[in-house]
């Protein structure tokens, strides 16, 4: 068999507790997937589909090629289902199928495009990363928060996105590859970065979010005040 | 729980990094699709898995293969004794399935039947350029009836 899994470049290698603890919860999802629950299938679908999105993204693939990918992964495992009984070679034959269909397809080359900064920036700096098993009302304001942010990054100049993107890229981006790539001296990037990131703060998708927060807190007036002051 | 968004500088560039490295909840056309592959798992459930063995797009080449064409794709598909082997170009496919039976050849997409061939006496078949997207090959003998794993074949 061909589709072995390689657990030394699996997400979960050097799994962490909270991995553990719910390995009984997705041994039980497996089999009653195995032996045609719909709804435990689904919740495969949902826990599952970040990750192979994760190893989809690192690949730069355009959406045709990633949905094609991730229907290719799925489709495969309900053929396989009957033989992963473990969650944690489930993650591990995910990440690994997913990889190899995303080989398959750059290999045959067919619509793949070179990758664009500006239009994915995403994609740019996707990594492979595992499954989220944080508590849920902390995932929850930090998911609000994160997109919050994504969506305030998404209303910036283009140039800051670029500025950005490179400057929070893993791993990071030398400032003299910064300077080299977006056409700017090295001393004017400080300068761009402080600006960029104020525009962010004052972006409407942040300043919504400030306000809000700051009530709650109780510091509301003077925040409100200075983000308005600063647009 | 303090000010946010943070009102120091590298702190809120670490959070965008963050929030950038994480692409939010996944698409809603991804999750139908991963939710609806369920649906294939009954419906040939008579059909021995044929498993994809090799690839020439992602394969090294395993030592005395022969192929018609440099610039064609070979996969093979095993199922047990029964091999599924095709080659796959601009034109179209052809492929042979052995133990050698005549039968029928039937090429399916997750949206159902796509084209349905004969497998002639020494099992031989040829079809037209496959669709793009995961597609299955069903292969019907009197002996066997095997069904190739999904993959992308353009």
């Amino acid at each position: 068999m061909t589709e072995r899994p390689d657990p030394a470049t699996s997400p979960e290698a050097g799994s962490a507790p909270e991995v553990q603890a719910t390995a009984e919860v997705l041994a039980g999802l497996v089999s009653a997937a195995a032996d045609g629950d719909e709804f435990a299938w689904a919740e495969l679908v949902r826990r599952y589909t970040p990750l192979v999105l994760s190893v989809i993204r690192s690949h730069r693939l355009n959406r045709t090629d990633a949905a094609d990918v991730h229907q290719t992964v799925w489709l495969r495992l309900v053929e396989h289902l009957g033989r992963v009984r473990e969650p944690a070679a489930l993650a591990t034959w995910l990440a690994t199928t997913t990889r190899r269909e995303c080989y398959r397809l750059v290999r045959v080359g067919r619509r793949t495009q070179p990758f664009d900064p500006l239009d994915d920036v995403e994609a740019s700096i996707g990594a492979l990363l595992p499954p989220d098993l944080t508590a849920p009302d902390e995932n929850l304001l930090r998911a609000e928060r994160r997109q919050a942010l994504r969506d305030g990054f998404g209303q910036l100049p283009a140039r800051c996105r670029e500025l950005l993107s490179l400057l929070v890229a893993d791993p990071p981006t030398s400032y003299r590859e910064i300077a080299e790539r977006l056409g700017m001296p090295i001393g004017s990037i400080g300068p761009s970065q402080a600006r960029c990131l104020r525009k962010l703060r004052n972006s409407p998708a942040l300043a919504a979010f400030v306000g809000a927060s700051s009530d709650a807190e109780g510091s509301g007036g003077d925040r409100d005040g200075a983000v308005a002051a600063g647009r | 729980m303090g000010q946010w968004p943070p009102a120091d500088d590298d702190a809120l560039l670490r959070e965008l990094g963050e929030a950038l490295r994480d692409p939010g909840p996944p698409p809603e056309e991804f999750l139908a699709a991963g939710y609806a592959a369920f649906s294939w798992r009954t419906v040939d459930a008579e059909l021995a898995l044929a498993e994809l063995t090799f690839d020439s797009a992602c394969d090294p080449e395993p030592a005395g293969m022969t192929r018609s064409a440099g610039s064609a794709r070979a996969l093979a598909f095993h199922a047990g004794p029964v091999v599924v082997a095709i080659e796959v170009t601009g034109t179209g496919i052809v492929g042979q399935i052995s133990p050698a039976r005549s039968g029928r050849v039937l090429v399916r997409t997750p949206r159902g039947p796509y084209e349905e061939v004969p497998v002639d006496a020494v099992g031989f078949f040829s079809l037209g350029p496959p669709p793009s997207g995961p597609v299955q090959l069903h292969a019907r003998t009197s002996d066997y009836a095997v069904a190739t794993s999904w993959v992308s074949l353009r």
